[in-house]
């Protein structure tokens, strides 16, 4: 049996190397036994960057003892503070009731916040397609691209309420505002985002087209936007979910009406803890249709495209 | 009246010199010129000037009787409608299927509006059907190209320019990323076209054996300048070392061995 004897073979080659290796060293028996004194340094080595972090979780430590102990609670009893939010969560939670309105109109508000989801995300997905197309690298001169990308990307450094707000000053506190503002933001997200996906299409793919005499318009409808279509849609779906959040902060603080303003209602009106409750779970649930659909159509779209 | 003309055309990238320098020729109807040139020589560079998708600094192109360099954008497109073009890389759109990548080689004939809506007549779609017929590819017309080999994919290009009709295909190393069975096909297939379809055909090749095999003219390049511009049969060992300088020792060695076998 040649393959006994290869096994055989090279078990006593193994054998003889290790006992070659016990005679130049002491045997491996000893040097596992040996207690004493083989100097490892310490394990982890004192760089620049761990004397770093020790500084910051040191800081951090003596800062938030100084903090608690110096915090002044006034006349509140901490104690009884924590178990009374406890309670309040209970009732939120565990007794949701609706009395100011009936379930079909809390369920009419739901679809006007939705509305408002959909239409600031509708009018910034057009816009943005636009712009995503001038702010592509393989689609537009470098120069029109920086511009676009430097503008958008001052306006997402501000967040949504604070345009709304800004809005607010022309149109008034109110859905109109709410929508312009939301509408900006989102803008400048998709335009980032949309521009990304276009610039997955290879240049020499466009430079193949423009060969064979096509011409701008013809490439983005054709290839451009067929080959980044999926990516498309799940953004603008993402945006869909950021937006709904984003109308129920705005029906609570720029009057936009919808699901948030019943909520600021119930909750910094009426101090109604159970309705903040089933307003709440109605919240919650939305979203979590919204999530489910989307993740549902995402993978449908990457199968069949 | 020669298909193709070339007149003293020179090129400079950034104001160095000279990736194309006075480089003069003209290709008949139905001509396979392969251009053969160590890289960097400037191939691809005066390829891209026939279709102008590079602009040449100065000298004169002119393709069917027309010279390009001072056409409009709308004249521009016209004539790229008659120059077909063909990549080491495919270049097609990966996420389309085969008959809309071959379609996409109608789109210069089109209007904006039918172009960016897909509109095909029943004629545009036959010949694309005949054509992919014609390349062996109808039992992959509704796969998606990035389910392609190489070899289908370079297919897929080739119909892309057949069925833009054109004078003149240019490709640009079509065979630089396949394996010798799959170049094969591709290299039948393009003198075939030449041969029976009466197109001009010029090829960038980087293997000096297959230039000899298919074409019916060498045109040689080094360093911009056209160093050697005749039939396979008169390209002696020394021209080859003229073309690609002193790197040349290996592929005369398999000159060397073509002759004795
Ligand atoms: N876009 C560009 N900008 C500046 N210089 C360029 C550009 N394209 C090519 N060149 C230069 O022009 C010269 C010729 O390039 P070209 O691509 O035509 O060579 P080639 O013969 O096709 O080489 P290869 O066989 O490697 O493809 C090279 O020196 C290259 O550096
Ligand atoms: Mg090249």
């Amino acid at each position: 049996m040649q393959f006994k004897e290869l096994i055989v073979q090279e078990t006593n080659n193994i054998c003889e190397q290790l006992s070659s290796y016990e005679d130049r060293h002491t045997s491996f028996k000893e040097l596992f036994l040996t207690k004493d004194t083989i100097n490892f340094g310490p394990i982890k080595l004192l760089d620049r960057a761990s004397i770093a972090m020790r500084t910051v979780i040191l800081f951090l430590t003596v800062l938030t003892i100084y903090f608690f102990s110096t915090l002044d609670y006034q006349s509140i009893d901490v104690l009884k503070g924590f178990t009374d939010t406890f309670v309040n969560f209970k009732t939120m939670l565990l007794n949701p009731y609706a009395q100011r309105f009936t379930l079909g109109e809390a369920f009419y508000n739901v679809v006007v916040t939705l509305g408002l989801a959909f239409l600031t995300t509708l009018i910034g997905g057009i816009v943005a397609l636009l712009l995503g197309l001038l702010a592509a690298q393989n689609l537009a001169p470098k120069q029109v691209t920086n511009l676009i990308k430097g503008f958008v990307a001052i306006i997402r450094a501000v967040p949504t309420i604070l345009w709304v707000l800004i809005f607010a000053v022309a149109a008034g506190l109110g859905s109109a505002a709410a929508i312009i503002g939301m509408s900006f933001h989102s803008i400048s997200y998709l335009t980032k985002a949309y521009s990304e996906s276009f610039e997955d299409l290879d240049r020499s793919v466009i430079e193949a087209l423009m060969a064979s005499g096509a011409n701008w318009w013809q490439i983005v409808f054709q290839a451009v936007i067929p080959s980044s279509v999926t990516y498309l849609l799940s953004w603008t779906f993402l945006r869909f979910e950021i937006n709904f959040a984003n109308a129920v902060a705005m029906g609570a603080a720029a009057g936009a009406g919808g699901i948030g303003f019943d909520l600021f209602m119930a909750g910094g009106f009426y101090f109604d803890l159970r309705e903040v409750g089933f307003i709440t779970y109605l919240i919650i649930a939305i979203a979590i249709v919204l999530e489910v659909f989307s993740t549902n159509i995402k993978g449908k779209l990457q199968k069949s495209i | 009246m020669a298909l193709l003309e070339l007149k003293n055309v020179t090129k400079n990238y950034n104001n160095e010199c000279c990736a194309l320098d006075n480089v003069s020729f003209s290709v008949d109807k139905g001509e396979f010129v392969s251009i053969i040139g160590p890289s960097g020589a400037g191939k691809s560079t005066l390829l891209r000037c026939i279709n102008r998708m590079v602009e040449a600094s100065s000298g004169e192109i002119s393709v069917d009787g027309v010279i390009s360099s001072s056409l409009s954008k709308k004249k521009l497109r016209k004539l790229r409608t008659k120059i077909g073009m063909i990549f080491q890389h495919y270049n097609l759109v990966d996420r389309l299927t085969v008959i809309e990548n071959v379609l996409h080689g109608r789109l210069g004939y089109k209007s904006t509006l039918a172009g960016v809506l897909g509109r095909y007549n029943q004629e545009e779609k036959s010949q694309a059907y005949r054509i992919i017929e014609i390349l062996g590819l109808n039992e992959q017309i509704y796969k998606r190209c990035d389910q392609l080999s190489g070899g289908q994919k370079q297919r897929v290009g080739i119909a892309r320019a057949l069925v833009q009709n054109p004078k003149i295909i240019l490709c640009d190393e079509p065979i630089a990323s396949l394996d010798p069975n799959a170049s094969k096909i591709i290299m039948d297939h393009l003198r075939n076209i030449s041969k029976e379809m009466g197109i001009t055909i010029i090829v960038n090749l980087h293997q000096v054996e297959v230039a000899l095999k298919y074409s019916d003219r060498i045109i040689g390049v080094n360093r911009g300048k056209v160093v050697f511009d005749g039939a396979p049969c008169d390209l002696t060992t020394r021209q080859i070392r003229d073309i690609y300088g002193s790197e040349s020792e290996d592929l005369i060695f398999e000159l060397g061995e073509r002759h004795a076998g």
